[in-house]
Formats: structure tokens, C-alpha cells, sequence
């Protein structure tokens, strides 16, 4: 079950959508290091060594989020290959659709001969690496589920494509406006949010995912901060014993659990306290999320008043 | 059963419930719980009457319906490894719950009937499959359609998880894990209209369960209508199961592991063992749900983990003294 719970955050910003695959137990690989003659190389999160000859022309990319940065840094024209979740910015939907990032088909990403995939950092994809690196082809694996890894992230796919200022003026610019958000929020009591990502079986969101991280600088505070994953499922019991006094939820999450009986024992249900979002920005770390947490905060300041 | 054991089962039952009702999230001391089912206005005890007493209801009686479930068809079946769970009418009934979700048709009362109908399918199925061995039914062909069919149902909910855009479908698998993180009086009411009939039923026909257990021939020797006790004892474990499955997922080897190590102890008649697999199995979940929600607080466990992680060992250990 924890490879179940620590895999839920992924699906979740992939767009919400969950299946069954990620009950699958992890897969272990070990890697070649190969590629003579690697005038670029990088530590990518899985502690590998990827090394490259030269910036990446061609570049598969298996997480929205990298996506999103890989656009954001100006190597629009270096992406050859997405996942289906990949829906921002619009620009995006133009690039080929390679289906899922978790466990993806290799024949469908060696079809867009790329010099570069990047993969997200999880048990299932490592086995994905270790194929493609036989195959010639380095895998860079990432994690994307903080902020941090916004301009973390950014200044590894600059150097990788050869954007690196574009990347470095990126990440400076992201650090920046995510201090201003944060500090227009820092005054006045802090409403404990309830993070409602599904309602049947009632799941939360921890201090392992980035939305976490959203609503405390928006000037709320998670009242299942304790749980140290990114997501985990509680009970109804355990959200009355919290008392939230918001209950934050996605245009993809729980919609009709307002209306259940064993609901009507939490407060902020019966006050219909609720933060309401939409949008990608909500799904996975991004440039955007400065925005999402002003969002937020009107929202939170909307409500309590 | 003498009186002895009668009291200390009582003792026993009131023991589980108490810790069920006593356990949980938020720490509550006795006194509270008391005063909190009795009296309401406080948040203690909405916690205790709107939560935790429905909860530990539901996973009683949810426990005692899968363990009659499985001692019915191990009757008819006379063979010890029947269960709801093995002979695939979980699979089935989960099925039929993920279709009606997925069809938008998801509400508390038409999902148990769609489990239903998955259930009875899958009966339907595991039967006529069985039957390519000759007329008469051969136990072990039988569980090993069930094997197969409960395979192919839980093939096609995976397709109709990854295909289907209807909100309630995506995180279903989770659902199916099984819980009573949402148990709510409602839920209870729901299961109990749709489990009364189907629990009745057998208990009514406990005599012929016996006979049924002799052998089909011996059975109707002894005047018993065999064909239309075995559709009676389909009919009513598929519409328990499907309503234990709609109410809190698929949770397995609860009629396994319930009805066997009550046998061990003594080997009474059906009239004595049903009522007796329906309490014990009833504490056997509720145990089992404590465990679930304690284990990991604040989170929570899926129960058929836990009942696996309790029932497969106990199982084991169960076989060889069987076999001993």
C-alpha cells in the first residue's frame, strides 16, 4: 500500500486520473553507462549520470510539468513527443501525443527518434531507463512534486538543451514572485484547509505534494500536514477530528460528497466551506504556481469573510 | 453449544463491539463514548452515533454475510475452499458496480443491484462452465471457473477504469480495495434491506444445507429438492455478496477463514453453525476494521488487507491441521 499511496500524487498530476497501474509493484533496472565522448553530462534524480554529446535537438517528454518548463524556457521547437496530459500551454496540444508517462510505450518514443527522454523519477519508469539506455537513448528521470523543483527542474533542462539562460532568468523570476505571493498572505490568522482530492474512500493530500505547499503560502494551513506522503486515504472521522474550517477541492476531485450523510458530521460541510479550483496550474509544480496561491488566497480571504 | 460457551461468544461479541465503538481517529475516553450514544449534541457524540456506531454495525453484519455466504457454498459445493471471493462472485459483483458507475447510473440504491446482477452473471457463468465436466457438478472444476470468471470481470473493470471518463470510475480500484472509511446509517440501511431476505433465506433452509452437504443423490433421497435448494443458495450468497461489495469493496477470505475455524472447534449442524459463522464472522471484521483504521492513523488501511494479511496465514495453518 505505500508504493500504492506514494504513487497516487503522480497520477494526481497527471490530471487527476488515476488506474489501477499503479498498484503494480516497483521494478527494479540497473543502467549501462554508456555515450562516449559526453562533452555535457547531468545527475538526474534517480542519481544516474546522464551524458550527452551535445544540447538535445530532440526531446520526448513524459511529465507535464516538464513540459510546461520546457516551453517556458524558449526549447518549444526541442519537443518532439508528450503525454496525453500534457495540456499546457495550449501550444502543447500540436506536439505528438505519446499516451501515458508512467510505464509508456518504448517503440511509440524510439518513433520520434529523440536525443533525450525525460521521464518521471518512479519504481515503474526505471526499467523504461534502463531499456532505452541500451538502446542509445539517455533517459533523464525527474521528480516534479514540490515548488523547489520548478527552478531546480528548469536549470537541469537549460543546461540539457542548451537554454540555460533562459532557465537561470526562469528560475530567478519564479523565486521572486513566489516570495511576493507568499508574503501578501503572511498576516492574520492561518484557516485550517482540507485538502479533498477524492471522497470515496476520503483522500487526502500530505506534506509531500506541492499542494501542500500551495495552500500554506496562500495563508491556509493543511490539517493532514502529519501525513509526510504526498496523498494517503483517511476516514470521515479522522477529517471531523481535524475540524477544517475550509475544504479545498479540484474541478477533477469529490463533487457530490457534500450531500452524504456521514458527511454532516465535519462543520465546514455543513457551512458549505468550500475552495473551489480549476485549472492545470492546480494538477503540478509550475511556473504558475505564484499565480495559483494569489488564486488561493483571494479565495481563502472570499470565503472567510 | 453449552452455556458456557454461549456466554463467553456473547462476552466475546460485546468485547469487539465495544472496541470498535471505543477505537478510531479521534481519542475518546469510554465515558464519552457511552454518554455520546446515548445523548446527542456534542461533537464526541456525533463522532460516536453518526460514524463509529454505523460503522462498526455495517462491518458486524457486512462480516457475518460473507461468512454465511461461505458457509452455504461450501454446504452445496462440499467442498471447504468455496467462497464468495474464490468462486468470483466478488469479481462479478464489482463488475456490475463499476458498470453502473461508469454508466452514470451510480446511486446508493441502484449500485447493489447492478453488483447484483455482476454477481448472478458471474454465477450464471461459473456454472455453465463448470458443467463441460458432465451433469454432475465436479467441486473442483467449479472453483476453478470461478478462478477464471472472477479473472475475466477484473480484467474488464480494469478496462473500464482506464477507458471510462465518468468522475465516480477513476478512483474505483481504490474503492474496491475495500473500507468503511464512509460508513454512514444510510449505508447500513441500504445494506440491510438488501441482506435481510438473502440472510433469512438460509438461515430458513438451514436443514436442507445439511442435506445438501451429504451429496446430491443422499439429498434427495432424503427429500430434499436439490436443484431448487441450489438455485435458492446461488441466488441468496450472490445478492450478500453483491451488497457486502457495493457497501465497502471487495474484502475476501472473510467466508473462508470464518467458517473453517469455527469447524475446527466443533462440528455442529447448519441450524447452530450459521447463526454461529454470522457472529463470529461479524467480529472477525469489526476486528479487522480497528486494525485497519489504527494501524497507520490518521490514515487508513484498506480492510481487505487486512483480512487477507489475518485470513491467508490463519488459512494456512487451518489446512494443514485439516490435512493432519
Amino acid at each position: 500500500m505505500g508504493g500504492l499511496i506514494s504513487r497516487l500524487p503522480v497520477a494526481l498530476h497527471r490530471g487527476g486520473r488515476l488506474s489501477r497501474w499503479w498498484v503494480f509493484a516497483l521494478l527494479t533496472g540497473c543502467r549501462p553507462t554508456a555515450a562516449p565522448a559526453a562533452r555535457l553530462s547531468v545527475i538526474d534524480d534517480a542519481g544516474d549520470t546522464v551524458r550527452l554529446s551535445a544540447p538535445a535537438r530532440r526531446v520526448v517528454s513524459l511529465i507535464p510539468a516538464v513540459t510546461e518548463l520546457l516551453f517556458a524556457i524558449g526549447a518549444d521547437s526541442t519537443v518532439v513527443g508528450r503525454t496525453a496530459y500534457c495540456d499546457y500551454p495550449p501550444a502543447a496540444h500540436a506536439v505528438p501525443n505519446l499516451g501515458d508517462g508512467i510505464k509508456p510505450s518504448i517503440e511509440t518514443i524510439l518513433a520520434r527518434k529523440p536525443e533525450l527522454v525525460v521521464l518521471y523519477n518512479s519504481g515503474q519508469n526505471a526499467a523504461v531507463a534502463g531499456r532505452l539506455a541500451e538502446l542509445g537513448i539517455p533517459a533523464l528521470r525527474i521528480n516534479t512534486d514540490v515548488l523547489s523543483d520548478v527552478p531546480r527542474v528548469a536549470r537541469i533542462l537549460g543546461r540539457v538543451t542548451g537554454h540555460l539562460p533562459d532557465a537561470d532568468s526562469l528560475a530567478a523570476v519564479f523565486d521572486t514572485a513566489l516570495r511576493n505571493a507568499t508574503a501578501a498572505t503572511s498576516s492574520g490568522t492561518r484557516p485550517k484547509v482540507l485538502l479533498l482530492v477524492w471522497e470515496q474512500p476520503p483522500m487526502t493530500i500530505g506534506r509531500g505534494s506541492f499542494l501542500n505547499e500551495l495552500v500554506e503560502r496562500a495563508g491556509g494551513q493543511n490539517v493532514f500536514a502529519d501525513i509526510t506522503t504526498s496523498s494517503g486515504v483517511v476516514s470521515v472521522e479522522a477529517v471531523a477530528a481535524r475540524n477544517p474550517d475550509l475544504i479545498f477541492t479540484t474541478s477533477e476531485g469529490p463533487s457530490a460528497f457534500a450531500g452524504r450523510p456521514e458527511w454532516q458530521v465535519v462543520p465546514a460541510v455543513r457551512s458549505h466551506s468550500f475552495l473551489r479550483v480549476s485549472g492545470s496550474e492546480f494538477n503540478r509544480p509550475s511556473p504558475r504556481a505564484p499565480a495559483a496561491i494569489r488564486e488561493l488566497a483571494d479565495k481563502i480571504r472570499a470565503v472567510r469573510r | 453449544m453449552s452455556t458456557g460457551r454461549g456466554v463467553l461468544l456473547v462476552a466475546a461479541v460485546a468485547g469487539c463491539i465495544l472496541l470498535g465503538l471505543s477505537t478510531g481517529a479521534v481519542a475518546l475516553p469510554l465515558a464519552d463514548v457511552w454518554n455520546g450514544l446515548w445523548h446527542a449534541g456534542s461533537s464526541q457524540a456525533a463522532i460516536v452515533r453518526d460514524l463509529r456506531a454505523p460503522r462498526v454495525a455495517l462491518a458486524f453484519l457486512v462480516g457475518g454475510s460473507l461468512a454465511i455466504s461461505g458457509a452455504a457454498l461450501q454446504a452445496m459445493i462440499r467442498n471447504p475452499l468455496a467462497e464468495p471471493y474464490l468462486l468470483g462472485l466478488s469479481s462479478g459483483a464489482g463488475l456490475g458496480a463499476v458498470i453502473a458507475i461508469a454508466s452514470r447510473a451510480g446511486g446508493p440504491w441502484s449500485v447493489p443491484a447492478a453488483a447484483f446482477v455482476g454477481a448472478l452473471s458471474a454465477v450464471a457463468l461459473v456454472y455453465r462452465l463448470s458443467l463441460v465436466s458432465g451433469r454432475r457438478l465436479d467441486p473442483h472444476v467449479l472453483l476453478l471457473s470461478g478462478v477464471v470468471v472472477g479473472a475475466f470481470a477484473g480484467a474488464l473493470m480494469s478496462a473500464i477504469m482506464v477507458l471510462s471518463d465518468a468522475p465516480g470510475v477513476r478512483n474505483a480500484f481504490l474503492w474496491l480495495l475495500g473500507g468503511f472509511g464512509t460508513a454512514s446509517w444510510q449505508a447500513l440501511a441500504v445494506f440491510s434491506v438488501y441482506a435481510c431476505i438473502p440472510a433469512g433465506l438460509l438461515f430458513f433452509h438451514s436443514r436442507s444445507l445439511d442435506l445438501l452437504a451429504l451429496g446430491d443423490e443422499p439429498a434427495h433421497h432424503l427429500g430434499a429438492e436439490v436443484d431448487r435448494l441450489r438455485r435458492m443458495v446461488y441466488l441468496c450468497t450472490a445478492l450478500l455478496t453483491a451488497a457486502s461489495v457495493a457497501t465497502c469493496g471487495i474484502v475476501g477470505f472473510v467466508g473462508l477463514v470464518v467458517p473453517h475455524a469455527v469447524r475446527t472447534r466443533f462440528r455442529p449442524l447448519h441450524r447452530t453453525l450459521l447463526p454461529l459463522v454470522f457472529v463470529v464472522g461479524g467480529c472477525f471484521l469489526v476486528l479487522a476494521d480497528v486494525v485497519s483504521r489504527t494501524a497507520v492513523r490518521p490514515l487508513e488501511l484498506p480492510v481487505g488487507v487486512i483480512t487477507a494479511l489475518i485470513g491467508v496465514p490463519l488459512f494456512a495453518v487451518l489446512l494443514r491441521r485439516t490435512i493432519a
